[in-house]
């Protein structure tokens, strides 16, 4: 047992906050061995729902282990700024972007 | 085909000449940025008459392309002492472009203090008396010539800021609402505009025929998909249109890479307070525009018309970059406030992100407390009206910082760092040491295909690959710029395989040209030389490209420092 700061953002925070799912700043709690996906998937969100989770400041897998005390937080497609691809939120390469570079 | 139009602002002349074969190619940025090289003298003083100020409109605008309509204007900064491409939406981009004038160069300076108004229409430019609207608020200023001039004509003008000449001085744009929402705002191009006496420019490009393109069907089946690819990404087409740009807040937050107080700590306690989605929920509220576009054409949409309490209008354009400075950097978490400030400063004539560094740089000096959003404003209201702090206020952090005697001022190259902190996302560090404009986001916005080469995931608290990360965003931003698009479209752009050559087909179906996917990098490169070389003559050396000392701090939550050498930098600017 344990409890993370949880946070969604952007649509998703509207989404929850409509249905009175505490999402700013809140304490949520989660059972031993539980992952991000398992809080989530508590919470009703869908995995398509889901574009990046932080975990502690930093893109983490949603099937990251949970500690007490983990800084979680949630955000949807749609996302912008310069950094979703530095902070990993992008991470494949388009195949066929990668082909048109390697012809030239 | 279209032509160059220069004004000598001296001798109240006009001339209208074919551009030389050198660049007939170029618009936008990579335009002004040749020119400026040509034309002006690399160690002139830039308020003085050998500076030239060059507003251009990117290579497809005035086309139906969507989100084309962005404007360069570049001239020597006289914040930076380098080159500058400042960019901007508005209206006055594609009405030039419909007028067939390629670039318009405001030449020379006046004796005598007298200002002046430009007026261009289809066939006349005429240079009148501008006396009347002396100290007049950006606001008024475009309010009065929509009405002189009729309304949806294209306004650039400066406030009380620029006419004083000082560093942190805009040029603001009239939006389609006729707010002065849009701005060329960073390094002092508004000081150049005062300094060649020219109050405002109206574009009126009634009566001009559609622009003539080489294969109009081509052109209008990639435009298609381009329009589709934007409207259909959930950036572009979802995420920005819902929240504006002020959607970071959160996200940059979370990352524990939003500076707060001056540059001490990745996280702001009240970034809620001031989020996007505290932005939105309120216009839903009380009333405004959730969102509305920068000029037409736009199909992403990411400004916005916010509203106080009583549902009067504070401000448009409210960006997150503005709320950053205003806000967590200066510890104020009264959104309301700081769009006040927003339009203090769109109406005076400054740039938001210089002079909300500033703010914070005059904290740090103890002229104001932290957090306290009254004082600020009351400091900020000095500006523009000849009080000796406003001066200094108005000249941005660099001199701010020197004034108050502070050590801790966040510029490289005199110009205020944006958003994202350095040694939490350090590949918008090395952008913000090695671009030749001084600290600056949007110089490294967006992706090209050599990004994709890196691929996989750049940890952005390390050094590795963030130096190839920023060369590679640097490259493509400059050939975005000179395309005349939104930076915005970098991110379908990525994601999609079709983009790039999109913009390659409309490109050339406009021209008539066969561009491939490689020229634009080319492009883009040429672009980047062309103004380290400006700057090169001008006198800058690797000491400039270097962040301050105060970034060698360790930087919570992630407790990291700017670890970077010069020679390590240097990468960066080697093509």
């Amino acid at each position: 047992m344990g409890t993370i700061l949880f946070n969604a953002f952007s649509f998703l925070q509207k989404q929850l906050k409509e249905k009175n799912i505490p999402c700013t700043n809140a304490r949520v709690p989660f059972s031993e061995g539980q992952r991000v996906k398992d809080v989530l998937r508590n919470m009703n969100i869908r995995d398509e729902e889901i574009e990046g989770v932080f975990v502690n400041g930093k893109i983490a897998p949603a099937d990251t282990l949970l500690n007490d005390g983990d800084r979680v937080a949630a955000f949807p497609p749609g996302t912008p700024g310069p950094y979703r691809l530095l902070l990993g939120i992008v991470k494949k390469v388009p195949d066929s972007l990668g082909k048109k570079q390697n012809e030239g | 085909m279209s032509r160059i139009l220069r004004i000598n602002t001296r001798e109240k002349r006009y001339s209208f000449e074919s551009p030389s074969p050198e660049l007939q190619a170029l618009g936008g940025r990579a335009l002004t940025s040749k020119m400026i090289l040509n034309e002006v003298p690399a160690t002139c003083h830039p308020l003085s008459q050998f500076n030239k100020l060059i507003f251009a409109p990117g290579l497809l605008s005035g086309t139906p392309a969507a989100n084309s309509g962005r404007l360069s204007i570049g001239a020597k900064s006289p914040l930076t002492g380098g080159i500058k491409e400042s960019n901007t939406g508005g209206l006055v981009s594609q009405k030039l472009a419909r007028l067939g004038i390629k670039a318009l160069v405001l030449e020379d300076k006046p004796i005598d203090d007298a200002y002046s108004i430009i007026v261009i229409k289809k066939d006349s430019v005429e240079i009148l008396p501008a006396d009347d609207y002396l100290g007049t608020t950006n606001g008024d200023m475009i309010a009065k010539l929509w009405e002189r001039f009729g309304k949806r004509v294209g306004v650039a003008s400066i406030g009380p800021a620029g006419e004083q000449r000082l560093t942190g001085a805009s040029i603001q744009f009239a939006d389609p609402k006729g707010h002065p929402g849009r701005a060329a705002g960073r390094g002092g191009l508004g000081a150049v505009m005062g300094s060649k006496k020219i109050k405002a420019i109206v574009v009126d490009d009634g009566g001009a025929d559609k622009l003539t393109l080489h294969d109009p069907d081509a052109f209008k089946a990639a435009n298609q998909k381009w329009a589709d690819l934007l409207r259909n990404h959930p950036v572009s087409g979802q995420g920005l249109p819902a929240y504006g740009t002020a959607v970071l807040v959160n996200v940059i937050n979370e990352a524990g890479a939003l500076p707060t107080q001056n540059f001490r700590s990745g996280r702001f306690e009240f970034a809620g307070d001031i989020s996007g989605e505290t932005l939105a929920a309120n216009i839903e509220q009380r009333g405004g525009i959730v969102s509305e576009g920068c000029h037409p054409g736009c199909v992403i949409r990411c400004s916005q018309v916010y509203h106080d309490k009583d549902n009067n209008y504070l401000t448009s354009g409210f960006e997150y970059e503005t709320i950053w400075a205003f806000g967590a950097h200066c510890m104020i978490k009264d959104l309301d406030d700081i769009a006040r400030m927003d339009r203090l400063c769109d109406d005076v004539g400054v740039d938001t992100i210089e002079t909300g560094v500033t703010i914070g740089v005059a904290m740090e000096g103890g002229l104001i407390p932290w957090g306290d959003s009254k004082a600020a404003i009351e400091l900020l209201k000095k500006v523009g009206t000849g009080d000796p702090m406003g001066k200094i206020i108005g000249n941005g952090a660099a001199f701010t910082g020197q004034a108050l005697g502070v050590d801790r001022v966040p510029v490289v190259k005199k110009q205020a760092l944006p958003a994202y902190d350095p040694r939490a996302v350090k590949a918008v560090g090395v952008t913000y040491a090695t671009t030749p404009m001084g600290a600056d986001h949007t110089a490294g916005y967006g992706v090209c295909q050599n990004i994709l080469n890196v691929g996989g995931t750049i940890d952005p608290l390390k050094k590795e690959h963030n130096v190839e990360i920023s060369k590679d965003l640097q490259i493509a931003t400059a050939a975005i710029d000179a395309a005349g698009l939104c930076l915005f479209v970098a991110f379908p752009v990525l994601d999609h395989a079709e983009g790039l050559q999109l913009i390659v087909d409309m490109l050339n179906a406009q021209y008539g040209l066969s561009l491939g996917a490689s020229d634009v990098v080319q492009l883009g490169i040429s672009i980047l030389k062309d103004e380290h070389e400006f700057n090169r003559l001008a006198g800058f050396t690797a000491k400039d490209d270097r962040l301050p000392d105060m970034f060698k701090e360790v930087f919570p939550p992630h407790n990291t420092t700017w670890d970077f050498t010069d020679d390590e930098l240097m990468k960066a600017k080697t093509f």
